[in-house]
């Protein structure tokens, strides 16, 4: 054996490093990840990040804002278009807020404060396929905390996991790690979503609820963390297995991640 | 491969993949530059740096991603080991089989990836994921990779790159 490996110096070296990995990984399965490098690593990438995409930005906005000026004044007026339509639909919204906000007085029931917004933009994106996360380009200094809703106006994009002063890391709906309650808008049937990478999956529904593809998946507010209501994701796919007494469900995020470019951080 | 350029190396790869690669996206798929560095440097220098370096690059990649730390060190490691062999006895830099090689590393590395966290979390669409995301990725992975080694060939970067004594054993 000890001749082996005196032979193979290089090769014992290496099938060891690859034992101690493994046995790192199998640690972490049993205690939970190691996320003590996680704020150094993040602090110098981060900083790469955003020299970078500060760099690439800069390049990009002269060339969109300057050169590249095709379709702007049609863009202006259907802009211009949508936001009248908007303020229009805004006053009505107002319009039923303060009426839901008199019935629930009426009614003695909570108060309800909708949490304020911290816009962010996306410097980074996942840089390994074993999980889904993106940096974000505010952090502790803009009051940013660990476990805050990142959203979109499309819908809901993840939580923040790791904040550093000018820069956080957030964990999206795909990642292995992210579970978030949700319910079918269509009947309000509740179930956990998981990520799975790609997709996400619906754990926890019932072998006879009514789940069909294409149903809406939204917040369902369960977890304290995300608001009620908040699209997620759409199911693309629905399988019952006799043995099991859940379905499994297949969904796919309404936030496109890979055009992710700003999201919303809402506080508590 | 000569010191600093490992730094260098190190230093950028991940921001590079994290901010650079996104305008590349094609249907949500990037190309997977960390492992095509790891697949280069194993062509370029020997199993041993490769395995070393592949172990370095996917061990940032694990605490950058805040994934397992461990789980992108093991297979980009083995990535490099086999890179490394390839590049000794099998493969030249400009060759364009290269495409076919690191679309199957992306492949295994991608299929590790997903019966990993089917072990541990329970259900993965496997066989969307082989269709919508492990294929493409690879193919593009393949594709990305053999185009930057056309480059790195055709403007003499590797000597640039490659050690004294590398580049006389060579």
């Amino acid at each position: 054996m000890l001749r082996f490996v005196g032979k193979h110096k290089t090769f014992s070296l290496a099938l060891l490093i690859f034992v101690v990995l493994l046995w790192l990984i199998t640690a972490q399965v049993k205690s939970g990840r190691f996320l003590f490098l996680e704020k150094p690593v993040l602090a110098v990438s981060g900083f790469f990040e955003r020299t970078i995409g500060g760099a690439f930005n800069a390049v990009g906005s002269v060339w969109t804002r300057y050169v590249f000026l095709i379709g702007t004044q049609r863009e202006n007026i259907r802009l211009t278009e949508t936001l009248n339509n908007l303020r229009v639909e805004n006053q009505l919204t107002n319009e039923l807020l303060a009426e839901n906000e008199r019935l629930r007085a009426v009614l003695n029931f909570k108060k309800l404060y909708p949490p304020s917004a911290v816009v962010v933009q996306i410097i980074g994106k996942t840089v390994s396929p074993a999980s889904s996360t993106v940096t974000i380009s505010k952090g502790s200094e803009n009051g940013i905390e660990k476990g805050l809703a990142v959203i979109t106006a499309a819908g809901v994009v993840g939580k923040v996991q790791t904040i550093l002063p000018g820069t956080s890391k957030v964990i999206l709906l795909t990642d292995p790690e992210s579970t978030l309650a949700v319910r079918v808008q269509r009947n309000r049937e509740d179930g956990l979503l998981e990520g799975k990478l790609s997709h996400c999956a619906l754990k926890y529904v019932s072998y006879y609820a009514d789940v069909q593809e294409g149903d809406l998946l939204v917040t369902s507010g369960l977890d304290g963390i995300y608001p009620k209501g908040l699209p997620v994701a759409l199911v693309v796919k629905v399988s019952k297995h006799e043995a099991s007494p859940f379905q499994s469900v297949v969904a796919e995020p309404i936030v496109r991640f890979s055009r992710l470019e700003e999201a919303l951080v809402l506080k508590k | 491969m000569k010191p600093r350029v490992y730094l260098i190396v190190l230093l950028l790869v991940i921001p590079f993949q994290a901010r650079l690669l996104s305008p590349l996206s094609v249907a949500g798929i990037t190309p997977d530059l960390c492992l095509i560095v790891v697949y280069v440097i194993g062509l370029l220098t020997s199993p041993r740096e490769a395995a070393f370096a592949g172990i370095v690059v996917g061990l940032l990649q694990d605490i950058n991603a805040a994934s397992y730390l461990g789980l992108m060190g093991f297979t980009q490691g083995l990535a490099g080991l086999f890179a490394g062999f390839l590049g000794k006895r099998v493969l030249n830099v400009s060759s364009l089989s290269n495409i076919a090689f690191l679309a199957a590393f992306s492949l295994m590395e991608s299929v590790f990836l997903a019966v990993f966290i089917e072990i541990l979390y329970g259900s993965v669409p496997f066989f969307s994921m082989v269709f919508g995301n492990m294929l493409p990725r690879a193919f593009y992975t393949g594709l990305f990779g053999v185009v930057l080694l056309q480059l790195i060939t055709k403007k003499g970067v590797i000597t640039m790159l490659t050690r004294r004594t590398l580049q006389r054993e060579a």
